[in-house]
């Protein structure tokens, strides 16, 4: 017997699954982020809800700050959004969003409300502010998470012309109309560019499904 | 509802980001409430907001979740954001885009201030201010309304009836999506009254001379 087919076969016997069933199974954060908001929406769990807090807040907080809140406006918006995520959880559907896109418009709904009301005054910044501040915990857990990097690599996706649209609107808050005055672009041009970054990051969400 | 119009993906990207005044919102709140398609799209565009959200670098905070729950629900002062939000839950049903708009305006619709703007047509302004004007426009049928352009984006959702332009028909649902390099001339359908919810950034701009000069006493 010389090489090729025999060595495949006896790998074959000896591992009778595919190689990546070895893995550790990798548990996806967003269904994870779910069944958490489940757990509190359908049994009132206090863990459930410290668990959320953990994966959610630092990033909420890292969002509001890059849409131009300073830290102290970005932790009572985060504080805000957090409540409502406990006392609305009630309200939460998982046939209709996962939990980090219902809180991802619960902060936009808070933002909505902050611009209209075109009030800055924060009350009381050091309300919920606990005694023992840092807890160790939450900070490691979120920086172990934030390798996942998954949203970067959706936008990279995109020529940068269209991700540049994107990350003015989410980013930096901007309707269409002051993105076309700020880049100095007809209002179609950046239809056109919205409309087919749309087309390939719903081939993307329709892939990931 | 056969809805055939819809209003551009910016819209929703904007809607989704709370980037819109309240008239845009209004008109794209009540078009979401009637729209599956474009309550889907705009679920996509939640769900991108969603992921570049979580992707932001992480800060930490000094709040403590223990601390926050114990603080009962100061949040349910909230102002109502969004008026019509609720509704949207009944995508997919058929809504009653009146019934609706007249939910959000506490009255009837015809108890609302309309003025006559000659040939058919009647307008009742609800908003203006230095970006936005908000109105409704009603039509009897086979009005043709005034040529004109725009200085600026304008969204008219139909609530009743239906009209022409450039060879399309808007029906109950459909959003005319129009901005400064449209020249529009909508003529109401034969079949009955047409009454639009429009939100326009800027004024109109007439053709006509008649129309410019009316344009001051019905503020639009």
């Amino acid at each position: 017997m010389t090489d090729t087919t025999e060595p495949i076969a006896d790998r074959a016997n000896v591992l009778p699954f595919p190689a990546d069933g070895l893995r550790e199974p990798e548990v996806d954060p967003a269904a994870r982020e779910t069944e958490l908001l489940l757990r509190l929406r359908d049994f009132r769990d206090e863990a459930a809800f410290a668990q959320l807090f953990a994966c959610f807040a630092p990033k909420v907080q890292g969002y509001l700050q890059r849409t131009g809140l300073d830290p102290a406006d970005a932790e009572n918006v985060l504080q805000d959004i957090m409540i409502a995520v406990w006392n609305k959880a009630h309200q939460f559907d998982a046939t209709r969003a996962s939990a980090r896109t219902w809180i991802f418009s619960m902060a936009r709904n808070r933002l909505i409300d902050l611009k209209r009301a075109e009030r800055r005054e924060f009350v009381a910044l050091e309300r919920y502010v606990g005694e023992t501040a840092g807890d160790a915990i939450y900070e490691e857990d979120l920086y172990a998470r934030a390798a996942g990097q998954k949203s970067v690599a959706l936008l990279s996706q995109l020529p940068e012309a269209q991700a540049r649209v994107l990350v003015m609107a989410y980013v930096e808050g901007k309707s269409h109309r002051e993105i076309a005055r700020e880049l100095n672009l007809p209002i179609g041009t950046v239809k056109s560019r919205a409309r087919l970054a749309f087309q390939r990051i719903r081939g993307i969400f329709e892939a990931a499904n | 509802m056969n809805i055939t119009h819809h209003p551009d993906t910016v819209w929703l990207v904007d809607y989704a980001c709370g980037t819109l005044s309240r008239g845009f919102d209004l008109v794209m709140a009540a078009h979401l409430a009637a729209c599956p398609q474009c309550a889907r799209e705009l679920g996509r565009a939640e769900r991108l907001g969603a992921e570049l959200m979580m992707d932001s670098i992480p800060v930490a905070v000094t709040t403590r979740p223990t601390a926050l729950r114990e603080a009962g629900s100061p949040v349910s002062a909230w102002t109502q954001s969004r008026p019509l939000n609720g509704l949207a839950s009944a995508n997919g049903n058929p809504v009653d885009l009146q019934t609706l708009v007249a939910q959000y305006l506490e009255c009837g619709i015809s108890a609302l201030p309309w003025r006559s703007a000659g040939r058919g047509l009647s307008i009742a302004k609800l908003r203006a201010t230095q970006h936005e004007r908000v109105w409704l426009l009603r039509a009897a049928a086979g009005t043709v309304l005034p040529r004109h352009t725009h200085s600026g984006s304008e969204l008219t959702l139909v609530l009743k009836g239906a009209f022409f332009n450039c060879d399309r028909i808007y029906a109950a649902g459909d959003v005319e999506d129009a901005d400064e390099t449209t020249d529009h001339q909508p003529v109401v359908t034969n079949e009955g009254e047409c009454i639009c919810l429009a939100v326009t950034e800027g004024p109109l701009r007439f053709r006509a001379l008649l129309p410019r000069l009316a344009q001051g006493y019905l503020g639009i």
